[in-house]
């Protein structure tokens, strides 16, 4: 190629871009959510005198114009890609990658915040729960099987443990670090699969010197494919996607779930919010601030409160096979002063609070 | 307004090109004017009618200075220039600075102002007053078209940024430019590699620095790593600019000087300041050094023009004393290298004259990457391992792994190995054939990744932007 074909080729390719990005970027309509990274969209700020001379009409403008931008998820996996091949780096934004598993950096250890989360809980039993059977539980994030042997930062997870069951007080620890590995997890997401909770939901069965043992035969397992966890969208990068897969039967068909927020009675499982913005909200729905499972035909009349986050959300069908009524409240969206205006507390009530170390790590969600 | 902004790369640059390239000739000055104020305007709105007063009283200073050229009167324009210039940079960029210090000194309480620096004003001011002055010293003619005049100081490729462009550099090209697509393709070849530098090179390393910043627990080691990475970011942001503004320029038909020209190859300090900030360096060198003597005076006279040079550089970097103690610190060894020191650096192999300059640079940057001097002590503390710190530890090491190749891209890049070995290889037919073709698809690709960069990160400061 002479020089003059490549400077013309230079020019016409550099105004085919910044003028093609512009045409489309301007014929484009505007997008409200982005399903990848689950959040919403910036949309086109207001004009006002105002915020036009401060500033901060233009800097809004900015934001909207990159929220907006054409091939936007695209774009962001080229960027991912020189990161994390080109330039060698460890993560993108925190998410980084071991073979196919993606996980996002949860780095360092928060002690101020394990300790408020501590707290929280001597609180709540302060107020509620007294004379009442007690437990705790941590849930470990990825990071806990796939950072520290593949070269990443991770927390100090026997120092969160330390530090809760120091200053935890009536309560007893039920440790699930030993009962769950990796392949327990979803590869895209930082949730675990139901499937494998098994074990789990029969050790707090125990815990709680209930008879009901579950077995993964009893239950129908439902496929939804393909499943593209949170962490799928954040890391930008094409990688297999998971199977999401619930379990049911006839009894928890008929399980009822009250919503005490829209005071709507609902199922258990809705498969038709596996299109949704969040795939994992097939289990309860979602993030809830206060639910109640009744189920029907279960083996007795127990009662279990279950101080949650988004974890329990696939656990608590399981335990649905061994208690009458399961409430889940999520402190994240109720103020734990607001309970009493909801819920009854009595002594032959079990009580968990079943937490992971990610919300741990970030206990000021907590209300 | 920023370069590497979608806001800038795919609605204004295309806009004004449009714009540029349909008006004839003699409207093509009107459209970067109006261009180069909506580009102020956007990211500075409150401070555009400064810029535009700043323009005028420039302009009618030069006619005045013309005026009264020759006769013994024209140094009354002259300083009144020079004083209403230097007074909006005064006011604008130093009175907390005066005000602090005084409060400090006598134990007053006189309250701080609340406002802003206007983006640019440190350039624009130089630019301005660099015309008056050539204008006094008859070196340039006086620009009689308000409009041309107004586009010399706001032209947006170097407005906020740099480089200073001396008006007799571009005296020519404001009343006829020529363009061409060697001249464009070049431009934006240019304007690339500077988006380039500082997207993928300069904001990589900025955020290493923001991860150190926000770190409990330092380490020594860290402490380099955060040295080096901040004299490398620096480099790569500011000559990152200075390549965009030199780019767009080409674009439209201007030719500015370059500004930097592979600074850390230097091998003492003298060299490096003709390497780095070319067009700072010698606007003080015109304006300042020549007219106090220059170095055709006595020792000491040489030396007090030196430091006053250098303190006024360091000063025009910040209203904080850290850069004044950066200027000085550049002072110190530029009469020390003039007395002895380069007498005994000529002695020594080419890789210790290049240590030694690395070594003294890269504490110079460090006394700079600061808020106020106490923090530049403690970053030195930190270096030299007089805070209780461990040496090491895993975030170090983690983070040291996963910015290596960054690190020896910037290294690599900062010298011009890249640049010889393409200029070798295009020697032989055949490469320069497959270099000439691949080089579109390579800036195509290489615009894609930068725009990637763009749209998944918020993270876009510029260090110059304050100065």
């Amino acid at each position: 190629m002479k020089r003059q074909f490549r400077d013309l080729a230079v020019v016409l390719g550099f105004m085919a871009v910044i003028f093609g990005f512009s045409l489309l970027n301007i014929l484009k309509p505007d997008t409200a959510v982005s399903i990848s990274e689950r959040r919403q969209l910036a949309a086109r700020p207001k004009l006002s005198q105002t915020a036009l001379f401060s500033g901060a009409y233009f800097q809004a403008y900015e934001q909207y114009l990159l929220d907006q931008f054409v091939f936007r998820t695209e774009l962001r996996s080229f960027k991912a890609f020189t990161r994390l091949y080109l330039l060698n780096q460890q993560d993108n934004n925190d998410i980084y990658l071991v073979g196919g598993n993606i996980s996002k950096l949860e780095y360092p250890l928060n002690e101020k915040a394990i300790g408020r989360a501590a707290e929280k809980l001597n609180s709540i039993y302060r107020q509620y729960l007294q004379g009442m059977r007690v437990s705790y539980a941590i849930i470990p994030d990825k990071n806990y099987f796939m950072a520290a042997n593949n070269g990443y930062l991770s927390m100090d997870y026997n120092e969160l443990q330390q530090i809760m069951q120091s200053t935890v007080k009536n309560m007893d620890y039920l440790n699930l670090f030993d009962l769950l590995t990796l392949d327990d997890y979803y590869k895209t997401d930082l949730h675990w699969r139901q499937e494998k909770l098994i074990n789990v939901a029969n050790k707090i069965f125990e815990h709680y010197g209930l008879q009901t043992r579950v077995t993964l035969e009893q239950f129908v397992k439902t496929e939804l494919y393909p499943f593209y966890g949170s962490y799928y969208g954040q890391a930008a990068l094409k990688t297999k996607p998971d199977t999401l897969l619930y379990l049911n039967n006839k009894y928890l068909e008929k399980a009822l779930v009250f919503d005490y927020e829209t005071e709507a009675t609902g199922k258990m499982y809705l498969p038709e919010k596996f299109e949704g913005v969040d795939p994992y909200d097939v289990f309860l729905s979602g993030a809830k601030a206060l639910l109640t499972i009744t189920n029907p035909h279960a083996p007795g009349n127990k009662e279990l409160l279950l101080f949650r986050d988004s974890f329990s959300s696939s656990l608590a069908p399981l335990l649905a096979e061994g208690y009458a009524k399961i409430t889940l409240i999520d402190l994240r969206y109720i103020a734990a002063e607001l309970l009493e205006e909801y819920l009854q507390f009595s002594p032959d009530q079990d009580v968990l609070f079943l937490y992971n170390t990610q919300i741990l790590n970030n206990s000021i969600l907590f209300k | 307004m920023l370069f590497p902004s979608i806001s800038f790369l795919f609605y204004f640059l295309p806009g004004v090109l449009l714009a540029y390239f349909l008006v004839p000739a003699r409207y093509k000055n009107g459209v970067l004017l109006i261009a180069s104020l909506f580009f102020y305007f956007y990211g500075e709105p409150k401070y555009v009618l400064l810029l535009v007063l700043a323009s005028i009283s420039g302009y009618f200073h030069g006619l005045w200075i013309n005026k009264l050229r020759g006769g013994r009167y024209a140094v009354i324009p002259l300083i009144s220039s020079i004083i209403v210039g230097l007074s909006g940079l005064l006011y604008f960029k130093y009175t907390n600075f005066f005000i602090v210090n005084i409060n400090s000194l006598f134990g007053s309480n006189l309250a701080v102002l609340k406002q802003v620096l206007p983006i640019g004003i440190s350039f624009y001011t130089f630019q301005i007053l660099s015309y008056t002055i050539d204008v006094y010293r008859g070196g340039i003619g006086v620009q009689r078209k308000l409009l041309d005049f107004m586009t010399y100081v706001s032209l947006f490729p170097q407005l906020i940024a740099g480089p200073v462009v001396r008006y007799a550099t571009v005296e020519g090209q404001l009343n006829k430019r020529n363009h061409s697509v060697k001249d464009m393709a070049s431009g934006i070849n240019r304007f690339i590699v500077g988006l380039a530098k500082k997207v993928i090179i300069a904001n990589t390393l900025g955020e290493l620095g923001q991860i150190f910043l926000q770190l409990d627990e330092k380490t020594v080691l860290f402490y380099w790593i955060f040295a080096v990475a901040f004299m490398l970011q620096i480099y790569f942001d500011f000559s990152g600019y200075s390549d965009m503004a030199i780019g767009l320029g080409r674009i439209f038909g201007f030719h500015f000087l370059e500004n930097f020209n592979y600074p850390f190859m230097a091998k003492n300090m003298t060299e490096f300041w003709r390497r780095w900030h070319i067009s700072l360096g010698t606007w003080f060198r015109n304006y300042v050094y020549i007219p106090l003597g220059g170095n055709r005076v006595s020792t000491l006279k040489w030396i007090r023009n030196v430091f006053v040079v250098w303190f006024l550089t360091g000063f025009w970097h910040g209203a904080q004393w850290n850069f004044v103690a950066w200027g000085l610190y550049f002072a110190m060894f530029l009469v020390l290298e003039k007395v002895a020191l380069n007498h005994i650096l000529e002695r020594l192999p080419v890789f210790l004259r290049h240590f030694y300059l690395l070594f003294f640079v890269l504490i110079s940057f460090v006394i700079f990457n600061a808020d106020g001097l106490s923090e530049s002590l403690n970053n030195l503390k930190g270096m030299f391992g007089f805070l209780e710190i461990p040496f090491s530890g895993a975030e170090t090491i983690y983070y040291l792994k996963s910015y290596s190749l960054v690190f020896l891209g910037a290294i690599v890049s900062a010298t011009p190995l890249m640049k010889d070995l393409v200029t070798t290889l295009v020697s032989h037919k055949w490469v320069k054939t497959a270099f000439y073709t691949a080089t579109p698809f390579m800036q195509l690709v290489l615009l894609l990744v930068i725009t990637g960069y763009l749209v998944d990160s918020s993270f876009n400061p510029f260090l110059y932007f304050r100065f």
